[in-house]
């Protein structure tokens, strides 16, 4: 009679399960999500019912998530009973981040569709979890962005309340209405920049427009601090990400500055490097920068498993950031992530570990060729055949 | 402190016998002596069926380059020749002898002052193998093609729940030394280290305070004496203990893939295979005992046992206090890199470091979940693998490719499949991978 458990080493693991960590998330979100939805119904005494909108975005792309990936495994024949006991909360997590990464005066069917095809197209079709080839929430979001436009809202402007354009992290007027403003990311190269908004106001999302869940940088660091301290996040990789799109930001401005200077001598190129510098903050303070790079890019799925892999992943990424920003103004963050992505099983392809004790292979000196007059004895059946 | 690159700090659960002092283990009447209790070819068995045997007595004997001696646990006669199944779960040869009672005891000659080439004859007579585990006969492993210029002894003992290496250092502190120094006069070096994990604290000191152990500091190593052995204090890691890991801590030289430690200049014992030494040459006792750890939530009171070999595993489990009600899981070895048990109908070996009894709480029994390509097992490999590519390759049955990813340099220590939060089951797929290499 034997009732124990039989099976390979080791018999002990660890506590931590891929549910645990996707609760962390969770968890780690929702400062930001709450933030989001305080500072979108405070912004504007005569727009309060932008954080009840917030809120409804969360809660309708969180169960459309969970629901679709629910009845996608039903269609796979999969018992409810099955489905409950497998599930991992990544479909929550996912919803959750789409809902971030909607404006709050989106349409409200915006965060459906987005859901749906994040976790239907991206995530299901291609066998699930840690299948996905791009991050689900970043393919849902460029979806909304590119399939409702206006009715999704950002850079390309949409009908706020009063028939007032915003755009992305332009300040909200104080006057009662919402007032159109260029963003500083907009002007962000321009020579003249200039904002209204403080670093502090971006800091703490007080005053911005944006996205429910990237307006206020100090929740999504909290949240990211919280995932260091529970083993889920590597710090390193959203600094080398956020600290290298300062840095290409800074190299940017600095050559447009001087590319604008009458005549270039060394103390002018001086003075344009200082100018250049005061972007650096408002580069990463601004627009999704810290949500995708502490939520976003370093999904586990979809990044490198080599350290090497994993600080050039992160060092592009921040590279293509900046570039995107300069060249097309908007989405930046969503684009770059999206097609690093793709790269990464090259990353783990081109960036493999050497074992312990690797010894180089000797290499062989190549055969040489000895012509022989005789002919060759394969084209010769060929030949007769 | 010194350690290597990679690696996890498992909870190492010492403390259920750390401080349990040796106990004997009380003769029993049936005894089921493996003939393959090591590396290499079975024993030959020089006994027959009724033959009278006394403790000590050789019962079966190498049988090729790679094979070695058995001797016989207790006085009795020898009932009959039995297929049995071993830990590992393959039916193997068993001489089944019964206890008589008598108290008679047969040694070889005691050596005094012996030359290396007998302390070798004489570990080839007394049958030792490598105690940690492999069961490598030691005698072949003394005897290097390279030349060798450094013996390391393995006291890590990283495994969790396991006490036994600590207890003996802790008790036989003298007769370990001594045995090290025989083994180190046999291969002819005077670099003598000792690895042994920051969590043995105890034993570490009592180690220092004996006569020619110095400790691994600058000052110590700058009035180090010819035959000084040094102590060295390595961090707690898993797996800490596992050869190569072992030799890049104490003297930070990387076993070539495929190598032997020979290969850069080391030799790798284990404490209990010292001790086995010391004895065999000092009083001619052959091996025939060992020191095993039994532990683990589901045992009613866990202990150090010496028992002997043959002894059957639920004699030693009663000694013990028997099972609780709630073990789920039992293992033969330690928790990383032991084998699970059907049942209690196995007997012991020269290798058995440890039984387990594990609780529902102790032993995982989470299903595996699709892989969510998170990386850590990559980082915590001390061979510098990608476990989760021959996981993935082994699952689809790319057997080339995930030999491509270094299955086959894999020596199983099971860390990757403990930091898993998918519970992916890595290393029966490198062991799958392993077979299949094998079978081409």
């Amino acid at each position: 009679m034997s009732n124990f458990v039989y099976s390979s080493s080791p018999h002990i693991k660890s506590p931590r399960t891929t549910r645990r960590i996707m609760i962390d998330v969770c968890i780690a979100l929702l400062p930001a999500c709450i933030a989001g939805c305080i500072l979108m119904g405070t912004a504007s005494p005569a727009t309060p019912e932008l954080g009840w909108m917030s809120f409804m975005h969360l809660a309708i792309c969180c169960i459309t998530a969970v629901a679709s990936e629910w009845i996608y495994l039903l269609c796979c024949k999969k018992s409810f009973k099955q489905i409950i006991n497998e599930f991992d909360f990544t479909s929550l997590v996912t919803g959750l981040l789409i809902g971030m990464n909607l404006y709050p005066t989106s349409k409200w069917y915006v965060g459906i569709f987005a859901s749906i095809f994040a976790i239907v197209v991206v995530k299901m079709l291609f066998g699930g979890t840690g299948k996905n080839l791009v991050n689900p929430a970043i393919a849902g979001r460029i979806f909304a962005f590119i399939a409702f436009g206006a009715a999704f809202g950002g850079v390309m402007g949409y009908m706020g309340p009063g028939d007032k354009t915003w755009a992305l992290d332009s300040p909200i007027g104080n006057g009662g209405s919402v007032t159109a403003g260029a963003t500083p990311l907009q002007t962000l190269f321009n020579a003249d920049y200039t904002s209204t908004l403080t670093n502090l106001d971006l800091f703490l999302g007080t005053g911005v427009a944006g996205c429910i869940g990237e307006t206020c940088k100090l929740a999504l660091i909290v949240g990211g601090i919280y995932l260091v301290i529970r083993g889920v996040l590597n710090f390193r990789w959203p600094l080398v990400y956020i600290a290298t799109t300062g840095v290409v930001s800074v190299i940017i401005a600095w050559i447009d500055n001087v590319q604008a200077l009458p005549n270039v001598n060394s103390v002018m190129i001086g003075e344009a490097f200082k100018d250049a510098i005061g972007i650096f903050l408002p580069s990463i303070l601004s627009g999704g920068l810290i949500l995708g790079a502490i939520f976003m890019a370093t999904d586990y799925v979809t990044t490198p498993n080599t350290k090497l892999g994993n600080y050039i992943y992160f060092v592009l990424l921040g590279v293509l950031t900046a570039v995107l920003r300069k060249a097309v103004r908007g989405e930046a963050v969503s684009f770059a992530i999206l097609l690093m992505n793709i790269l990464v099983p090259l990353f783990d392809l081109v960036f493999r570990r050497r074992p312990f004790g690797y010894v180089k292979p000797q290499k062989q000196p190549r055969p040489t060729k000895v012509k022989t007059s005789e002919p060759d004895e394969k084209l010769i059946s060929k030949e007769g055949e | 402190m010194k350690t290597f690159k990679g690696g996890f700090h498992v909870p190492d659960n010492k403390a259920l016998t750390a401080d349990a002092a040796i106990e004997q283990m009380p003769a029993v009447t049936d005894y089921y002596v493996s003939l393959s209790q090591h590396i290499g070819k079975p024993a030959q068995p020089v006994v027959n069926v009724g033959d009278e045997v006394v403790e000590g007595q050789l019962i079966a004997q190498a049988s090729s380059a790679v094979s070695a001696n058995i001797h016989s646990p207790v006085c009795g006669q020898v009932v009959e020749t039995v297929k049995r199944k071993n830990v590992q779960g393959a039916q193997v040869d068993c001489i089944h002898i019964r206890s008589n009672g008598k108290q008679d005891k047969f040694t070889y000659q005691k050596l005094t002052d012996p030359t290396p080439q007998q302390i070798v004859e004489r570990i080839a007579q007394a049958g030792i193998v490598g105690m940690g585990g492999a069961g490598f006969p030691t005698a072949i492993k003394l005897q290097p093609k390279d030349p060798v210029d450094s013996l390391i002894i393995n006291a890590a003992e990283c495994e969790p729940y396991l006490n036994c290496d600590n207890r003996l250092l802790i008790e036989r502190t003298e007769q370990f030394l001594a045995g090290v120094r025989l083994i180190a006069k046999a291969i002819g070096v005077s670099d003598i280290y000792i690895g042994i994990e920051s969590n043995k604290t105890e034993a570490y000191n009592k180690l220092l305070s004996q006569e020619g152990v110095i400790a691994d500091t600058k000052e110590a190593l700058q009035n180090r004496k010819e035959g000084d052995i040094v102590a060295v204090l390595l961090k707690k890691k898993y797996p800490q203990g596992a050869e190569k890991t072992l030799i890049k801590a104490c003297v930070n030289r990387e076993v070539p893939v495929g190598g032997l430690p020979a290969a850069v200049g080391c030799i790798v014992n284990n404490v209990g295979t010292a001790y086995a030494v010391w004895d065999a040459v000092v009083n001619g006792t052959p091996l025939y005992k060992r020191l095993m750890t039994v532990s683990g939530g589901g045992i009613v009171n866990p202990k150090n046992v010496e028992v002997a070999i043959g002894t059957p595993l639920s004699s030693v489990v009663e000694l013990c206090g028997g099972l609780s009600d709630n073990t789920v899981k039992l293992v033969s070895g330690g928790p990383m890199m032991g084998f699970s048990l059907m049942n209690l109908d196995v007997c012991t070996t020269k290798t058995d470091s440890g039984f387990l009894a594990l609780t529902d709480k102790e032993a995982s029994t989470v299903l595996p979940t699709p892989c969510i390509n998170c990386g850590r097992c990559a980082s915590v490999c001390p061979m510098r693998l990608m476990p989760m590519y021959i996981d993935f390759y082994t699952t689809v049955g790319d057997t080339e490719n995930a030999v491509k990813y270094g299955a086959l340099n894999c020596f199983e220590c099971g860390t990757c499949a403990y930091v898993c939060p998918a519970k992916r089951p890595i290393v029966q797929s490198v062991r799958l991978t392993k077979m299949k290499a094998k079978e081409k």
